[in-house]
C-alpha cells in the first residue's frame, strides 16, 4: 500500500510537472503536443533511441543509487557532481601514469582509483559533519565547485592533451584497448557494472544490518543514538558509499563514451541523480525505472535541436519543473492519494 | 441546590473526534460561578481536549460552549478570551527568553508600542504582588523555578479580567509542597470570585481543593459537577478507573493509580544480596542545554532492587541517565557496571554489559515513529551484528511478531509504523526490546508518563517481574505515588545532587521537603 502510494505520488508529480511544461511551451510559441511528441521520439520512439537513453541512464542510475544510500541514512550529500568529477580525474591520472601497461592491470586500477577519489571527495564533508556537526549540505555543495575548478585545472594543466584543438580542453585520448565501450557508450561491461551495483546496493539496503540501521538513523538519529549505535561507522560508510558510486560513474564516462577526460563534461549529472533518487523515493528498484525516464530526457535533449529543430532547453524546463514539484511540500498530493483515510 | 445561578461556563453535548478517535463524546456539564471545579480522569480520558475546547483551541464537531449564559463561537481563542476564559497549559507556554514583565505585557495585549523595562516592571509589580507571586519582574522566564513559572503563568492568565481560569494538570510539575501552595493560590482566586477549573488526575488533590468534581472516562462523562462532600475516594476511584478494570488490578495499585492515597507501607520485597550492579561514585558532569550538571552523585543499586529517583523535573535526572549511558562527559567520579568501570565505554559497549534504557522521550529517544515496528524492535540486536552482515528481514519480522505478542502489543502487522500505536502500546514495544534475559540494569525514565491506568499497571508489573528475576532497576519519575508504590528505596535529586535517601515506609512530608529544600531557602 505505501509502496503503491509512493509510486502513484511520483507519477502524479511528473504529470503535473509535464502539464506545467506544456503551458510554458505554448507561451514560448511552441506547440506543446508536438514538443512532447518530439521529446518522446528522441527519448524512446525513434530507432536506436532506447539504446541512447540507456547510455545516459546507466551512469545516472549508479550515481543516484549512491545518493539514495546517504539520503536514507539522513545525510544530505548533494555533492554527487563533485564526487563524479574527482572520480573521473583520479582514474585519468592513474591511466596516464600507467599508460602502456596491460589493460587487465590498468583498467581495474583506474576504476579503483576513481571509486577511491569519489569516496575521498565525500569523506571530508562526512568527517566534518560527524566530528563537528558541519552541515553537509553546505560542504558538499561547495565541494562541487572546487571539483569543477579542479577539472578545469587538470584538463588545461597536468593532463592537457597538447595536440587538442577543440574548444574544450581535455586529456589525451585513452588507447582503444583500455576503453570499455565505443562512443555510443553502451557495452556489456557497462551494463554489467550497473547490474552489479544495482543488485549489490539492493542487498545492502534491504538485506543487511546496515540497511535497517541506516533507515532508522535517517528517520530518527536520536533513537539510534540511544540504542548505542556506532554513529560514526554508520555515517562514514554512507558518505563513502555514495561518493564511491558517483566516482565510479565518472570513471565510466572517461573509459566509456568519452574515451578521455573532457573539461566541464556533464555539468548537471549529479543534480539529475539527486532528482532521480528523490523521485524514486530512495528505492533502488524505483531508481532503476526513473533513471530510464531521465536517461530518455537526456537523449532527447540531443535529439531536439538536431533532428526536430527545437530548443534543447525544453528538457531543462522539464527537469526543473519536476524538481520543483518533487521538492515542494507533498502534503496536497499525499492527501489526494490517501483517499480520506485517517492520518497517523 | 434551590436557586440555580447562571453557570459561569457551560458545555452542551460537546463531541470532538480526531480522525477515527473520539476524544470527547456528548459531554455536557455546567460550572457554577465562584467555585473550584475539578475535572478528573486517567490519561486519554479527554481532559485536555475538554480544556482546549473550552478555551477555544479546539473546534468540536458538535456542541455548544456558553460563558456566563451566552454562547460563544467554538474554536475561537480570541472570542473565548474576550468572554473571560483563560487556559494555563500543562506544558507552560510563556516564551522562555522573555522577562516576567515582558510576558505579562505580551499576555495583556495592550498595544502600547514604546516602553522601557523599568516601566514594564513597575506596571506589573502590583499585579504579581496581588496574586502573591513573589518574583523579580525583570528576571527571565527560563531562569525561574518551576513553581514560580507556574505562578507567572497564572498571573499572565489573569491580566485580562478573567472570569474562568482553567489549569491543565497544574500539579504534574510540582512537588507536594508546591501543590499545596498552588491550592492556596487557587482558593484565593475563588475568594476573588474567579471560577477555577482544575484538570487533575489524583483523587487526593480533588478532595483537598475542589468544590465539585467532574469525571471523564474514555471521552465520556461519568459524573458531572458532583459536590465533593457527597463523594468518597473509593467511589471516585471506581468512576475514574471503571468498575471492570478496578477488579483486574491489585488493590494497592488501584488506589495508587487513581491517586487516592500514597502507598501504605513497604512493598513486601527483600532485595537480593550481592555486589551492586550499578555503582556511581562521586559522579560529576558539566551542565549543558539538556540539563544541569551532576554534582558528586553517589548511588548503588543491587540486583533485585528498584531504586526510585524522585525530584521536581529539571533537577538533573536527565543528566543522570545520560551519565550512566555514556552520552555526557563525566568530569569526575566513576560509573561502575557489574564491577567493571565503564568510564570510557560507549553506550553500545555498556548495553553489551546489560544496560537497558527506557528513555524519557518515548517518541524521539525510544522509537523511530516513521519506521516499522519490527525495525524498532530489532534495532538493539542488529546493532550487535557487524554493520555489513547479511540479515533475513522476514525471519526478524517473525521473531518480532512473537516478542511483541508476548508483550501484549496490539497491532495489525509488524510492518506498520510505530507512530500508529497508542502511547501504551508504543511503550510496550520499548519494554519488549529493552527487557530481555541479558538485562542487568534497567533505567526506566518516566516509563508511565501519558499512559492510561491499564498500561501503567502493565509497566509496573513488568518492572517488578524484571526485578524479581534479579535485574537492578533505576526508576525515575516525577510521580511520587508511582515511586512510593514500587521502589525499594528512593533517592531525591535536587539541583544535580542527591538531596536525601529514604527507606520505606516513605514519609511524603520528608520526601517532599527534600525535593524543594533549595527553593524554600
Amino acid at each position: 500500500m505505501t509502496r503503491l502510494v509512493s509510486v502513484l505520488r511520483a507519477a502524479v508529480f511528473i504529470l503535473i510537472a509535464l502539464v506545467l511544461c506544456g503551458i510554458i511551451f505554448e507561451f514560448a510559441g511552441y506547440s506543446a503536443p508536438s514538443m512532447f511528441q518530439s521529446i518522446a521520439e528522441g527519448a524512446f520512439l525513434r530507432p536506436g533511441a532506447l539504446l541512447q537513453s540507456l547510455r545516459w541512464a546507466l551512469p545516472l542510475f549508479i550515481t543516484a543509487v549512491g545518493v539514495a544510500v546517504s539520503f536514507r541514512c539522513g545525510y544530505f550529500n548533494i555533492g554527487a557532481q563533485g564526487q563524479f568529477y574527482v572520480g573521473a580525474i583520479s582514474a585519468t591520472f592513474v591511466a596516464t601514469w600507467l599508460n602502456g601497461a596491460p589493460a587487465i592491470i590498468l583498467v581495474p586500477l583506474s576504476f579503483l582509483a576513481g571509486i577511491a577519489g569519489g569516496a575521498l571527495w565525500a569523506l571530508w564533508p562526512g568527517l566534518l559533519r560527524l566530528r563537528s556537526g558541519t552541515d553537509e549540505v553546505i560542504t558538499t555543495l561547495m565541494g562541487n565547485f572546487i571539483a569543477g575548478l579542479l577539472l578545469v585545472y587538470v584538463t588545461t594543466g597536468p593532463l592537457k592533451d597538447p595536440s587538442g584543438s577543440g574548444q574544450q580542453s581535455s586529456s589525451r585520448p585513452l588507447a582503444a584497448g583500455y576503453r570499455i565501450s565505443d562512443s555510443l557508450g553502451i557495452s556489456p561491461v557497462i551494463i554489467g557494472i550497473a547490474l552489479v551495483v544495482g543488485v549489490g546496493m539492493w542487498l545492502l539496503v534491504n538485506r543487511t544490518a546496515f540497511g535497517v540501521l541506516a533507515s532508522l538513523a535517517g528517520r530518527n538519529p536520536t533513537m539510534v543514538r540511544w540504542q548505542g549505535a556506532k554513529v560514526w561507522q554508520l555515517g562514514l560508510s554512507s558518505f563513502l558509499i555514495s561518493g564511491g558510486l558517483a566516482g565510479l560513474s565518472g570513471v565510466i564516462e572517461v573509459f566509456g563514451p568519452n574515451g578521455r577526460l573532457v573539461g566541464g563534461f556533464l555539468p548537471t549529472h549529479g543534480f539529475t541523480a539527486i532528482l532521480i533518487a528523490l523521485v524514486a523515493n530512495l528505492s533502488v528498484v524505483g531508481i532503476g525505472i526513473v533513471s530510464l525516464f531521465f536517461g530518455g530526457l537526456a537523449s532527447a535533449a540531443l535529439f531536439l535541436p538536431i533532428m526536430a529543430g527545437l530548443p534543447a532547453a525544453a528538457i531543462d524546463i522539464v527537469n526543473a519543473a519536476i524538481a520543483l514539484f518533487i521538492t515542494a511540500k507533498s502534503g496536497f498530493v499525499d492527501r489526494l492519494l490517501r483517499f480520506g483515510t485517517r492520518p497517523s | 441546590m434551590t436557586d440555580v445561578p447562571t453557570p459561569a461556563l457551560e458545555c452542551r453535548d460537546v463531541t470532538v473526534t480526531y480522525g477515527s478517535v473520539t476524544a470527547l463524546s456528548g459531554v455536557g456539564v455546567r460550572f457554577e460561578p465562584g467555585r473550584i471545579h475539578a475535572v478528573v480522569g486517567q490519561n486519554g480520558a479527554g481532559k485536555t481536549t475538554f480544556a482546549r475546547v473550552v478555551a477555544g483551541l479546539v473546534r468540536p464537531q458538535s456542541g455548544e460552549v456558553l460563558v456566563g449564559g451566552k454562547p460563544i463561537h467554538v474554536g475561537h481563542v480570541k472570542e473565548a478570551r474576550a468572554a473571560g476564559v483563560e487556559l494555563v497549559h500543562q506544558s507552560f507556554a510563556l516564551p522562555p527568553s522573555f522577562t516576567v514583565s515582558e510576558a505579562m505585557e505580551f499576555g495583556a495585549d495592550t498595544n502600547r508600542p514604546i516602553f522601557t523595562r523599568g516601566q514594564l516592571a513597575r506596571r506589573w509589580e502590583a499585579h504579581l504582588a496581588s496574586l502573591d507571586v513573589v518574583v523579580n519582574p525583570r528576571r527571565r522566564i527560563r531562569d525561574l523555578p518551576v513553581e514560580t513559572q507556574q505562578g507567572v503563568e497564572i498571573a499572565r492568565a489573569l491580566v485580562t479580567d478573567a472570569r474562568v481560569l482553567i489549569l491543565d494538570e497544574p500539579t504534574a510539575v510540582l512537588s507536594p509542597t508546591g501543590a499545596e501552595k498552588l491550592f492556596e493560590r487557587v482558593r484565593m482566586l475563588k475568594a476573588r470570585g474567579v471560577t477555577v477549573i482544575l484538570i487533575l488526575h489524583k483523587i487526593r488533590e480533588v478532595l483537598a481543593v475542589a468544590d465539585t468534581v467532574t469525571v471523564l472516562r474514555g471521552g465520556k462523562l461519568v459524573a458531572a459537577g458532583v459536590p465533593v462532600p457527597e463523594i468518597d475516594s473509593a467511589r471516585l476511584a471506581e468512576m475514574i478507573i471503571g468498575t471492570g478494570t478496578v477488579q483486574a488490578l491489585d488493590p494497592t495499585d488501584a488506589k495508587v493509580l487513581a491517586g487516592a492515597d500514597y502507598a501504605p507501607a513497604a512493598p513486601a520485597h527483600v532485595a537480593q544480596q550481592g555486589p551492586p550492579v550499578l555503582e556511581l561514585g562521586h559522579v560529576s558532569t558539566l551542565g549543558d542545554a539538556e540539563g544541569p550538571a551532576l554534582n558528586d552523585v553517589s548511588l548503588r543499586i543491587r540486583p533485585g532492587e528498584i531504586v526510585g529517583i524522585a525530584g521536581v523535573e529539571g533537577n538533573g535526572q536527565r543528566t543522570l541517565v545520560r551519565a550512566i549511558a555514556g552520552l555526557v562527559d563525566v568530569t569526575g567520579g566513576d560509573v561502575v557496571l557489574d564491577g567493571v568501570p565503564v568510564g570510557g565505554a560507549s553506550l553500545g559497549e555498556r548495553r553489551a554489559r546489560g544496560l537497558r534504557i527506557i528513555p524519557f522521550e518515548r517518541n524521539s529517544e525510544g522509537l523511530s515513529l516513521s519506521s516499522s515496528l519490527w525495525e524498532n524492535w530489532a534495532s538493539r540486536q542488529l546493532l550487535r551484528l557487524p554493520l555489513f552482515r547479511f540479515i533475513q528481514p522476514a525471519r526478524i519480522r517473525r521473531e518480532s511478531d512473537v516478542a511483541l505478542k508476548a508483550w501484549d502489543v496490539r497491532y495489525s502487522n509488524a510492518g506498520q509504523k510505530a507512530g500508529s500505536l497508542s502511547g501504551g502500546n508504543a511503550q510496550k514495544v520499548i519494554l519488549a526490546r529493552e527487557i530481555d534475559g541479558d538485562a542487568r540494569l534497567i533505567i526506566a525514565a518516566q516509563p508511565t508518563r501519558g499512559l492510561d491506568i491499564g498500561a501503567t499497571a502493565f509497566v509496573w508489573k513488568s518492572l517488578r517481574a524484571a526485578r524479581d528475576q534479579g535485574c537492578a532497576i533505576l526508576l525515575i519519575s516525577s510521580d511520587l505515588d508511582e515511586l512510593f508504590d514500587i521502589s525499594d528505596r528512593i533517592a531525591v535529586m535536587l539541583s544535580g545532587s542527591i538531596a536525601g535517601e529514604f527507606q520505606p515506609p516513605y514519609d511524603v512530608g520528608r520526601v517532599g521537603a527534600a525535593m524543594t529544600e533549595a527553593h524554600s531557602r
